[in-house]
């Protein structure tokens, strides 16, 4: 019977249930009402009336009960209306499943499910209005109970426990799991969809954040017209669709890493993506509930960090080198915004706007890194590490010191300006109009745009031909060299993009700061951010952003709670520390990729080197090793 | 100009000092320690309480105690460094090379020892900067060429020289600096014909502490302690190393005297102080550049 139940939550008709549940009450609950004081307000603040609760409930019930007893019918279940069309039902199923056995259908079936599951979403967003709370209150025996909690995401856990149940069922044997996937492909999708869609209109329904953005469908459900007609809120939809089946398409194909390093992957694709989706949802409703303090600690620390780790990563995490001194490009990316900003003594020849400084301070910093990269990676890794030491010393040095370029210690000139768009007849800032102070919320979301596309590109990258090139070199740089691999190049490709990370980072946070001193750009930074990468996990994405943000928040929180006897610069000390201990014990970090944890085990036994200075290795790490070394040393013992 | 170049070789005393101990370690392990910076300051944190116990601020010695303390200061800074070194390859070090990891745990290990000494020391001592007293008194000793060389200038010099000799003397005309040729000429053989792997690398950073926290005192003595002090020497250090050929003893030898005097020339025409570090930095690059083996050449025990 239990058993019977479990099976029951994972029937498809389940999940398809959830996701309408879970997308519609998360859309209705995140296009809250704005808040009183300007601060954004959603979710949990706001409180939703029964009316809308009850047509809710009623919706979900008559779903539910159509869609399981359709589910009955097709398995010959003794359910009435099973009995009484017993025919049309076995038809339907026999149509159902054959349709799901045909790949063009199943794509068509699940498109369709998907389009019909947003469509329902926007439908009860759009019922339950802008103004729909979700604060569930009731009378009983004189007393006033009011429910916090969120159907949103109540239904979405509910939605992750039946993916996760059906999981458990797979691997107990009780469902086929060729099947499963099948079906499991359309229930992310759905869910993906779902949330992908209630994401957008909860970034875009802020009204606090989009005061002014008039073309938004959003702003208008803000306003409180109805989103239903407006065409963008299509655009979206489509979007998110879009963006659902490209996901899926890749998480239909496990088995993208063939190979010796292949082995049982802790995650299926699916659960991947649902975690992916998830950590997306908290990512853009977490910061809505916090503070201000934390608001401005989640973007101006939190987030630039990750960005900064997330570029460091692709230099020491896939390529193997160590730049200690990755603040200085943050420097070039910072000032290049001030200078072409006109907030340097020295002049520029044309003022430009923000956005359009990106890519020239993008390419600043790349060009820094690939000056500073091609004569230093030539030699040998470990030099690369004092070189880029220096180079971030000398920046700090000259930032100090060129008072005629930079104005020295006491900073840019005013305030640099905020990002800004003035295009074909919009007028969005990312400052309030009438103090100028940053709108905290919105530097916030543009930069988690910024930090999914760097996530988007670095994965890509190194899953793609340039990544296996890059761990090539890494594992065994002579014999990379030897099948035609290009280590220099490859090398000074790594540093440059991490170099124009970091670029894009300093302007980024120029915009956001309005000030740049040269004090925020010292060696503790570089190696904070490398402490970032370090403990997160070399070379794993995930890894990267859980140690810049568990890290960061450590930093802030001690700052504003500190035990006794703790001062804000011994973070660095226990950091020293911990580096010592984790090289130790877990050289791969805390969530390492797989492939680098190998290389690190095998290096222990002798095998490989799993970094570009182990071409120049130790002799007596050869020595100690295993018989392995041995034979290793023949190869690589000179370069 | 000339004392400008006076400037720039009594620097670069010291910047071989250094320099040295990054080639000893790198000479035997083919690692850069990156710790040595904070040996350093160790060292010259062992001078300062050394002399702020036994020496007067207000009433600094002369004569022949001057030497006296000069010459013991040296020894317990030197002493200090050595034991840091030791320290630091026992627990930053020998972890990893038991468990033979790759070289680039061996760099972020150093700069987490790098990391922790410091703060540690800040933590404990304050990060504010602190003169040591002065166990002589400094001023101008005679003039060559029109260069002042002050009374430090000749401590440096006669300190530098006198440890530089003891190295050369250490590493070529002893069993142990035999041992140490040894191995970094080949580990493996030299473990078979009975060198003690473990206890010669340990000797190697205690030889390379001693000349780093000796190196260290002697910075100090003219511009006084603080946690980060050794930082930025440090860096030239491993320049001039690299400008000598790395794992080359002579080599670093002279390349800390000829990164100190082609740092601190330019400074007659540029004007400016702070252009010491970009030079160094510049010259680090050309190096690279043009030629990364050094001037010298790299060769620790390949042909010494």
């Amino acid at each position: 019977m239990v058993v019977r139940i479990w099976e029951f939550f994972a029937t498809p008709s389940m999940r398809l249930l959830a996701c309408f549940l879970g997308g519609s009450v998360l859309l209705a609950v995140m296009t809250g009402s704005p808040g009183s004081s300007g601060a954004p307000t959603a979710g949990f603040k706001a409180s939703l009336d029964s009316p809308r609760v009850i047509g809710f409930l009623v919706f979900g019930v008559v779903a539910w009960w159509l869609l399981t007893t359709l589910r009955r019918a097709r398995s010959g279940g003794r359910s009435r209306l099973a009995v009484t069309g017993r025919a049309t039902g076995r038809a339907l199923a026999d149509i159902w499943r054959r349709a799901l056995e045909h790949p063009v259908a199943r794509r068509i079936i699940g498109l369709v499910t998907l389009l019909v599951a947003a469509f329902v979403a926007v439908l009860v967003a759009d019922f339950t209005g802008p103004y729909a709370s979700n604060k569930l209150s009731f009378g009983y025996l004189g007393h006033q109970f009011s429910f916090n909690f969120t159907y949103g995401y109540l239904m979405f856990a509910v939605l992750l426990w039946a993916l996760a149940s059906r999981r458990v069922l797979e691997q107990l044997g009780l469902r086929s799991s060729a099947r499963a996937q099948m079906s499991t492909g359309r229930g992310a999708a759905l869910v993906i969809g779902c949330v992908l869609a209630a994401l957008v209109f909860s970034l875009a329904a802020n009204p606090w954040l989009a005061p002014d953005l008039h073309w938004s469908a959003i702003a208008l459900t803000a306003r409180g017209t109805s989103i239903f007609w407006q065409w963008p809120t299509y655009l979206w939809v489509v979007a998110s669709l879009a963006i659902a089946r490209r996901l899926l398409r890749t998480g239909d194909h496990p088995s993208r890493s063939t190979g010796p390093m292949r082995r049982a992957a802790f995650l299926t694709p699916q659960m991947t993506l649902a975690l992916t989706v998830v950590a997306l949802f908290v990512a853009v409703e977490w910061p809505k509930f916090l503070a201000s303090y934390w608001q401005g600690d989640v973007t101006q620390q939190i987030g630039t960090y990750c960005l900064l780790a997330l570029g460091l990563n692709v230099v020491v995490g896939f390529a193997g080198l160590l730049d200690l001194g990755y603040v200085a490009f943050y420097a070039v990316g910072a000032y290049t915004a001030a200078y072409f900003t006109g907030h340097l003594p020295v002049h520029p020849p044309f003022v430009l706007n923000m956005f359009a400084i990106i890519p020239i301070a993008i390419a600043a910093a790349m060009l820094a890194g690939v000056l500073l990269g091609i004569p230093t990676l030539r030699v040998r890794g470990d030099y690369l590490a004092i070189v880029t030491l220096g180079f971030g010393e000398i920046i700090e040095v000259y930032l100090n010191n060129a008072t005629s370029y930079t104005n020295g210690a006491q900073g840019t000139i005013g305030y640099l300006p905020p990002f800004s768009i003035h295009f074909l007849g919009i007028n969005y800032s990312w400052q309030f109009p009438n103090h100028g102070q940053s709108k905290i919320l919105a530097y916030y979301y543009l930069l988690l745009a910024f930090l999914a596309l760097a996530i988007f590109v670095f994965s890509s990258l190194n899953h793609s031909r340039v990544g296996r090139r890059w761990s090539a070199i890494r594992e065994d740089e002579v014999a990379a060299a030897s099948i035609g691999v290009n280590p220099l190049k490859y090398k000074v490709m790594a540093f440059a993009i991490g170099a124009s990370t970091a670029g894009f980072a300093g302007i980024f946070t120029a915009a956001n700061i309005g000030v740049l001193y040269p004090q925020s750009f010292v060696l503790q930074i570089s190696i904070l951010i490398l402490a970032l990468v370090i403990f997160g996990g070399m070379g794993s994405i995930v890894g990267v952003m859980v140690g810049a943000a568990l890290f960061e928040f450590l930093l802030q929180y001690l700052q504003l709670h500190p035990f006794p006897g703790y001062l804000q610069q011994d973070y660095y000390m226990y950091l020293g520390a911990l580096f010592i201990i984790l090289m130790i014990y877990r050289p791969q970090g805390l969530i390492g990729s797989r492939r680098r944890g190998q290389e690190f085990r095998l290096a222990e036994q002798g095998v490989g080197f799993a970094d570009p200075a182990g071409a120049e290795k130790s002799v007596v790490n050869q020595f100690e090793g295993s018989s392995f070394a041995m034979e290793g040393q023949g190869t690589s013992g000179e370069l | 100009m000339t004392s400008f170049i006076a400037i720039g070789l009594f620097t670069g005393f010291i910047y071989s000092l250094v320099a040295l101990g990054y080639t000893l370690v790198y000479g035997i392990l083919r690692l850069i320690n990156f710790a040595h910076s904070e040996i350093f300051m160790c060292g010259a944190f062992g001078g300062y309480f050394y002399l702020r116990v036994f020496v007067n601020y207000q009433t600094p010695p002369s004569g022949a105690a001057s030497v006296f303390w000069i010459g013991t200061g040296i020894l317990v800074s030197g002493a200090i460094g050595g034991i840091m070194a030791i320290v630091l390859e026992r627990f930053a070090y020998r972890p990893l090379r038991r468990r033979n990891a790759p070289p680039l745990t061996y760099l972020i290990s150093a700069i987490g020892a790098s990391y922790f000494l410091i703060y540690f020391v800040g933590k404990e001592f304050g990060y504010y900067q602190v003169a040591l007293p002065q166990p002589y008194t400094n001023g101008p000793a005679f003039t060559v060429f029109g260069a002042e060389i002050t009374t430090y200038n000749v401590i440096v010099m006669i300190a530098a020289v006198a440890l530089l000799v003891f190295l050369d003397v250490t590493i070529n005309h002893t069993k142990l600096g035999r041992g140490i040729r040894a191995v970094a000429q080949d580990t493996q053989m030299a473990s078979l014909m009975g060198v003690n792997i473990d206890r010669t690398i340990a000797t190697t950073f205690f030889l390379g502490g001693v000349l780093g926290g000796a190196a260290g005192f002697l910075f100090a003595l003219s511009t006084g302690v603080s946690s980060t002090m050794g930082f930025v020497p440090a860096l030239y250090a491993f320049t001039a190393a690299v400008l000598g050929g790395i794992g080359n003893i002579r080599g670093a030898m002279l390349g800390g005297l000829v990164l100190g005097i082609v740092q601190t020339v330019p400074i007659f025409w540029l004007q400016q102080i702070w252009y010491t570090e970009p030079i160094a930095f510049a010259v680090l690059i050309m190096l690279l550049i043009f030629r990364p083996t050094g001037l010298l050449g790299e060769r620790l025990g390949r042909t010494a």
